[in-house]
């Protein structure tokens, strides 16, 4: 069992032989030296390759929008303009740093801060692999949830501490709209985890099979539901669009981040699209068998944990598109349908489904739609036979 | 597998949440050295669609998003009492105390359920709400 | 490294506290609280109990900071001056010299007598003494439907209570 990338690394000869190295030049601080510096490359690398999708998420979300509306979108900075998202990232760098005069300043300092520290924490558990998991925690689930709470935190700071009337909505709009909808999430991910019987990342993904019909989402109805319950919660949760009442640029100018400029608001901008990209992975690594190879693979070898790892990022960026899809093809709903549409659809369907699931496994012995119509067609064709 | 308790799990936990504020800090200590820097009164000012600012933004704020907070606290709590529950519901159904575990389930979800129908009812859940002077709502 | 995370979140959990008690802006005190009980989540983690600190980080620093900064807006906010409601601009110190160096004298006494007391409990604990456990969710759950069924169902009623105690006094009323 892989808790952590260390503890899946130490398998390794060459480990072995660099934990050696590392107890003789360190004595006995070697080892938790070594660790720590794995996990802190570890880190760096999965920190380098989130922001760099989350740049070019903002790439993708132009080309693709560009793409719906007959435009060419941004095509001068690089090949395709790929590298669009690095000149807005030195442009914003280059900004005057303003901050209003009647600013909560301190507030207005800690907001982006935290809501960078929330996505990054998010990111220790996310199941890139059954190898390359920074820390597959017991509780993964719950954590995640937690500390991704700092991020509705973070908004409603944003908002407050600009001492601008916009903000002050978008702000209140924001922090009420994420932990209205995280019930709903929070419930659906309940019944994934009454389903597989484990709160980490790992027993969840491992519960499930390579093929589309040993994944979450396909095994009894009450779960097929739950993934599009989690999946608006979702949207709503990271404020994208039709949720995306916190920053309704026709509304509220730009809603919570009105008067952050510069790299302050790049850090917004940079938490939001990681949380998308983080919270479609919960998506791929709860409902669509996570990581799992089809047919198993590549084996368990280095090889495997590349395909796993392609497997993982293929599913989450695909519901990447999707999100960004319907961000373009939606409009905006009203706040009042919003939250009718937390509270008065998505929770009671979350609730029911949870009863559903656990009625499931108690009636059926949490057997799969496929795994029952395999057993039917097989007694009918002995049936027949007869 | 048995292992004794080792906090290297959480190691990750702490450099990542270290990670996020070095780079929001050191960005900003960075960016200081390259950027302008010539503020002004009318820059300063909170954009008011390019009117003069009245009063602060700090106002009183609605009692519905107070209400919604207090419910997703109770959610929230409900949720960290039935994960445990959830966890150990197949295990307990593969040793035949499925169905104890499963009544357990529902009249802990039933009690809730009722306190959503009970809000529900009564208008609570609504955000416009359907305020007739001179009529008791809460009498719906 | 599990020194380090104990250091860390002690810190933040003290200075955390102090800094709510010592500021005056009250959207300021709740922003230390929330590194607070971030701590506290912390100081949970190093004790071995995942899921709690875990239970924490979800409802106290997801839920009950953003209920308290709601509560804080509800009251129109922080004004910018350091007054109160009542309009009185300095916020008094609460008691004179004397009264501190009572309260000092007291808690130094206090502290002794615990010290004595706890100071067995505190040396029988050594480094790398941590309980030993799988998975503490699994024990949870397992307690919670076995041994503590009837408060897992109690806690249903009490929280049906509170969802019906809540949407109560938020309800508007006349004539006020």
């Amino acid at each position: 069992m892989n808790n952590t990338i260390v503890s899946y690394l130490s398998q390794f000869e060459s480990y072995k032989g660099l934990l050696e190295s590392f107890s003789s030049m360190f004595g006995e601080a070697g080892p938790g030296l070594l660790t720590f510096l794995v996990f802190l490359i570890g880190c760096i690398l999965v920190v380098t390759v989130l922001a760099t999708i989350g740049g070019l998420g903002t790439y993708a979300e132009r080309k693709i929008s560009a793409d719906m509306q007959a435009r060419m979108g941004p095509n001068r900075v690089g090949p395709y303009g790929l590298l669009q998202f690095l000149a807005d990232g030195v442009k914003m760098f280059l900004k005057e740093d303003l901050i209003p005069n009647k600013a909560d300043k301190f507030i207005f300092g800690l907001a982006p801060l935290l809501a960078l520290v929330g996505v990054f924490g998010t990111l220790a558990v996310l199941p890139f692999s059954s190898g390359f998991t920074l820390a597959n925690l017991n509780v993964g689930v719950f954590y995640l949830i937690g500390i991704g709470s700092l991020v509705g935190v973070a908004i409603f700071l944003g908002g407050y501490a600009s001492n601008s009337k916009w903000s002050m909505l978008g702000g209140m709009r924001g922090a009420s709209q994420i932990i209205s909808y995280e019930i709903p999430v929070v419930l659906s991910l309940m019944a994934i985890v009454l389903m597989s019987g484990s709160l980490n990342f790992g027993g969840l993904v491992g519960a499930q099979g390579g093929l589309p019909q040993e994944w979450f989402i396909f095994h009894n109805p009450f779960t097929f539901i739950g993934f599009f319950v989690f999946f608006i919660g979702a949207l709503a949760e990271t404020n994208r669009a039709p949720f995306d009442l916190p920053e309704a640029e026709s509304e509220l100018v730009s809603g919570y981040h009105t008067e952050y400029s510069g790299m302050r608001f790049a850090f917004f901008a940079l938490a939001e699209y990681i949380e998308v990209f983080v919270v479609c992975g919960v998506g791929a690594a709860a409902f669509l068998g996570g990581y799992n190879v089809p047919l198993n693979l590549g084996g368990e070898g280095i090889l495997g944990q590349v395909l796993q790892i392609l497997v993982f990022f293929g599913k989450t960026l695909a519901l990447y598109y999707l999100v960004i899809m319907i961000r373009w093809t939606y409009p905006r709903l009203r706040v009042d349908q919003l939250m009718t549409l937390c509270w008065k659809y998505l929770t009671p369907m979350a609730i029911f489904n949870l009863i559903g699931c656990a009625l499931w496994i108690y009636l059926l012995d949490g057997k799969s739609v496929w795994d029952m119509l395999a057993a039917f067609v097989g007694s009918m064709g002995t049936g027949g036979g007869h | 597998m048995e292992a004794t308790y080792s906090l290297d799990v959480y190691t990750p936990v702490v450099i990542l949440l270290f990670l996020g504020a070095i780079t929001v800090v050191a960005a900003l200590l960075l960016g200081k050295l390259v950027r302008p820097h010539n503020p002004s009164e009318s820059k300063n000012t909170p954009y008011e669609c390019g009117e003069q600012p009245v009063g602060s933004a700090w106002s009183f704020f609605n009692m519905r998003f107070y209400v919604i907070g207090l419910i997703f606290i109770i959610f929230d709590v409900e949720s960290a009492l039935m994960f445990p529950v959830a966890v150990v519901f197949k295990k307990m159904n593969e040793i035949g105390r499925g169905g104890l575990v499963l009544v357990e389930i529902m009249i802990f979800l039933s009690v809730l359920i009722s306190g959503i129908a009970y809000c529900w009812r009564k208008g609570d859940l609504d955000w416009v709400k359907s305020y007739v002077p001179g009529k008791d709502t809460s009498n719906k | 490294m599990d020194n380090v995370i104990f250091i860390i979140s002690a810190l933040l959990t003290v200075t955390g506290a102090l800094c709510v008690l010592l500021t005056k802006n009250v959207m300021h005190a709740c922003v230390y609280l929330l590194t607070c009980l971030l701590g506290v989540a912390g100081l949970y983690v190093t004790l071995g109990a995942d899921f709690v600190a875990a239970t924490q980080l979800a409802v106290y620093v997801g839920g009950v900071v953003i209920l308290m900064v709601f509560a804080v807006m509800l009251t129109g906010g922080p004004t910018s001056q350091s007054s109160n409601k009542f309009g009185i601009v300095k916020v008094p110190m609460m008691g004179n010299a004397k009264t501190y160096i009572i309260g000092i004298i007291s808690a130094v006494i206090f502290a002794l007598m615990a010290y004595k007391v706890l100071s067995r409990i505190i040396i029988s604990i050594q480094a790398g003494e941590l309980p030993a456990f799988t998975e503490t969710v699994e024990k949870i759950g397992f307690m919670l439907v076995t041994d503590h069924v009837l408060a897992f169902e109690i806690s249903s009623v009490l929280l049906l209570g509170a969802l019906v105690g809540a949407a109560i006094i938020a309800r508007p009323r006349r004539g006020v």
